[in-house]
């Protein structure tokens, strides 16, 4: 049995690798990539802490979460679609009609 | 006090005008005759219930009503009916009530009538309120009001630039005494608050009988201006009188009294006769036990009240407008009234009996002189006596009823007997007395003023009279009598102006003297003309035959200067009366008063000082928010490029914030 730490020390890594890919990123189909691997990272969490502690609980969280980010990501993507029809390109740093 | 079923109904004089007022300004235009029905009604129900407590007050003058309600702190609301309220009641709801029925046809041409008899019922229940409140605080708020109706009614025609003017003009200078008499009513409650120790439970701190019996104490307390030694009760009434001169048109703020007659003509009887120009008076009269008991003051009134009597008499001698000259006159008999309250200093109580009677009978006849010069411009549709002469021959009843009015105003009558026209019955005691006062202090200016005032009194009333009615007519014009509906008010008034005074002149004076002697207000005039310094005399009636005698007799010369030049035209003025001689311009352009007031005072003075602060204060308020404004823009022009539209930004600021939260919040839980 692998010990909790190391599902930890994973999903922390996993986490830091998607908030690095989040932050330096352009195109937008990454970021959403990238926002995909922190949710999974804390899923990791959820079902590690679960195993731990021999109980269901977190894995049940951990099937909402999923289904959750599948949603999450179905958006994002219809998003990006729509984007790109407009612009020909999803390039976030150039869609910047927002600012001062 | 015997609680009385007339005392149940005592308060409802006041309330039914005012309820008239908001029926007819509301609901007035879909009633017939645009609404005049219901403030008549409810005038004359105030009349009705009026006469009679009046009624019920000869009969028992101790049987004062009296009632009180606290209105917050040691102040109330409440009625006070004495001889003196009850009388100004009575002939305040009456009068109004006949302009009110003759303002039926005179405004019968009018859009507006729903709004005119909306306001003259407010107009007349703010001066019903006035004169039976029993305390100084409910006295003001209703002289207030009274002021506002005048502004309304004045300037009813507002869509005319003089009439809005003239409007404005009477607001503004009446204000001026507002606040002289508001400064006195503070400093009054400030005194009595020292003086009684704070608001007590049980007693109205500024209700009149309250304020009268602290009258010694006050008069002891001393004030430092200039190095003077004043009596605080000489500042307070002086104060009051500042009110009193505004709202009675004395000099030196009569000046929007001539104006007042922008508005109908109704308006102006309305203002002249029954309301507005009598509550200054009624105010002075109302405290005169402090005006007796405040050294100096008296003799101030008597003066300013003898002054504004001639000043304004010369004045009216010049006028060509019918209404303007009649405007004069009020404000001159308004002298004589006060001159009367003035000379309360020599003959004590006596005082408020003549000058009250003398208000009461001026307000029949000068109504009557209104009404009557409003039947004339209303049938022939000027007012400028140049244009009129010849119309006593088209409006018979009219010139009859007004020639009775003139008389009385000249003040006709046989001396020592009751025979006379009202107006003679009550100016002559106010000259005689002035003559004994004269006697007392050997201080002949106010009886000069008076006699003087009276023969200008009779000269210009009857240049009035033969410029309009008499000769031929001077400009092309068609008249007819007015209908019964105003000719039925001027016969009533007529009647009232021939006998009133002599059916009543003995008993009069002495039931007013009750207002302060009987047992309600308990006061012992002697004792406070004392306090105040003032000698008194005993009463009239040892005076030479010559000066009972010369009112008249001066008042004939009047009438036959006026005859000789007016009616016979023996005597031309020519050069006397034209622009050239200096006197006549000085008094045709009334001294110069609107140069004085209005061109130099009010624009330059005045509006001069404002407009200069008032861009000094444009300058330092204006930069100081202007840089403010700098400010602000120029820091969030650097702070919006925060803003740069770019995902990844926001994204990395949010997880720098999360993470300073977390490593904070861990801080936190270590110290902890």
């Amino acid at each position: 049995m692998i010990p909790l730490p190391f599902y930890l020390g994973l999903a922390a890594l996993l986490f830091s690798i998607g908030l690095y890919g989040v932050m330096t990123h352009k195109s937008g189909i990454r970021m959403i990539m990238c926002i995909e691997l922190m949710l999974n990272s804390a899923n990791l969490n959820l079902v590690a802490f679960s195993s731990y502690t021999d109980t269901l609980n977190g894995q049940v969280f951990a099937i909402f979460s999923i289904a959750l980010a599948a949603a999450e990501a179905a958006v994002g993507f219809a998003i990006f679609m729509a984007i790109y029809r407009m612009h020909d390109k999803i390039n976030l740093d150039e869609l910047n009609i927002l600012r001062w | 006090m015997v609680k009385t079923a007339l005392e149940e109904f005592a308060f409802l004089i006041p309330v039914l005008p005012a309820l008239a007022f908001v029926i007819t300004f509301f609901f007035g235009r879909k009633m017939p005759a645009g609404g005049a029905i219901f403030p008549i009604l409810a005038i004359a129900a105030s009349f009705v219930i009026s006469f009679a407590i009046t009624l019920g007050l000869l009969a028992n003058p101790e049987e004062v009503i009296s009632q009180s309600y606290p209105w917050f702190a040691g102040l109330n609301v409440g009625i006070l009916i004495d001889p003196l309220a009850a009388v100004m009641l009575s002939m305040v709801s009456f009068v109004s009530l006949l302009i009110h029925i003759y303002s039926i046809s005179y405004m019968s041409h009018d859009p507006g009538k729903p709004r005119y008899f909306a306001e003259t019922a407010l107009f007349t229940a703010a001066m019903l309120s006035l004169v039976l409140s029993d305390n100084i605080l409910q006295f003001f708020v209703s002289w207030e009001l009274v002021g506002l109706c005048s502004f309304l009614l004045i300037g009813f025609w507002y869509e005319k630039p003089s009439a809005a003017a003239a409007a404005k003009k009477a607001f503004l200078t009446t204000r001026v005494g507002d606040v002289m008499f508001l400064a006195g009513i503070i400093i009054l409650t400030s005194d009595l608050l020292k003086l009684a120790g704070g608001f007590q439970d049980g007693t109205y701190l500024l209700r009149f009988d309250e304020i009268f019996s602290f009258i010694p104490q006050l008069s002891a307390l001393q004030a430092n201006i200039f190095g003077f030694e004043i009596s605080h009760l000489t500042i307070i009434t002086l104060l009051f009188f500042g009110g009193a001169i505004g709202k009675s048109g004395q000099f030196p703020l009569h000046v929007w009294l001539p104006d007042a007659m922008e508005g109908p003509t109704t308006v102006s009887a309305l203002i002249h006769a029954a309301t507005m120009v009598t509550a200054g008076v009624y105010l002075v009269a109302r405290t005169f036990p402090m005006f007796i008991a405040a050294p100096d003051s008296l003799m101030v009134v008597a003066y300013l009240g003898g002054f504004t009597a001639l000043f304004a008499g010369t004045m009216g001698i010049v006028m060509n407008d019918l209404k303007r000259v009649l405007a004069y006159s009020t404000i001159s008999q308004l002298g004589y009234m006060m001159l009367g309250l003035g000379l309360g200093s020599a003959i004590g109580l006596e005082a408020v009996g003549i000058s009250i009677f003398h208000l009461i009978n001026h307000a029949f006849f000068k109504a009557l002189l209104f009404l009557c010069a409003g039947s004339v411009i209303h049938a022939v549709g000027t007012q400028d006596m140049r244009e009129l002469g010849g119309v006593g021959k088209l409006m018979p009843i009219t010139a009859a009823t007004m020639t009775i009015a003139a008389l009385a105003l000249a003040g006709f009558g046989i001396p020592g007997t009751s025979i006379g026209t009202s107006g003679f019955i009550s100016k002559d005691p106010i000259i005689e007395a002035a003559y004994i006062f004269g006697e007392h202090s050997s201080n002949w200016i106010p009886y000069l003023f008076s006699i003087a005032a009276a023969f200008l009194t009779s000269a210009y009333i009857f240049r009035l009279i033969f410029m309009t009615f008499t000769g031929k007519p001077r400009s092309d014009y068609h008249g007819h009598e007015s209908p019964a509906i105003m000719t039925i008010p001027l016969a009533i008034l007529a009647l009232f102006t021939l006998v009133f005074g002599g059916l009543t002149r003995t008993g009069f004076m002495a039931f007013l003297e009750e207002t302060f002697t009987n047992s309600f207000m308990n006061l012992n005039i002697g004792n406070l003309a004392g306090t105040g310094k003032n000698e008194l005399i005993g009463t009239a009636g040892q005076e030479p035959l010559l000066i009972l005698w010369l009112p008249v007799i001066v008042a004939l010369a009047g009438l036959a200067i006026a005859f000789l030049i007016y009616y016979l035209r023996v005597v031309k003025l020519g050069p006397l009366a034209s622009m050239k001689n200096p006197i006549y311009r000085l008094l045709y352009k009334r001294y110069y008063q609107h140069e004085i007031y209005t061109e130099f005072f009010s624009l330059r003075i005045v509006y001069g000082v404002i407009a200069f602060f008032t861009q000094v204060i444009d300058v330092i308020v204006d930069s100081i928010v202007e840089a403010f404004g700098i400010i602000t823009v120029g820091v969030s022009e650097e702070l919006r490029k925060v803003q740069t539209g770019v995902v990844q930004n926001y994204a990395t600021a949010v997880i720098a914030g999360v993470s300073l939260l977390i490593i904070l919040v861990k801080l936190t839980m270590e110290v902890i």
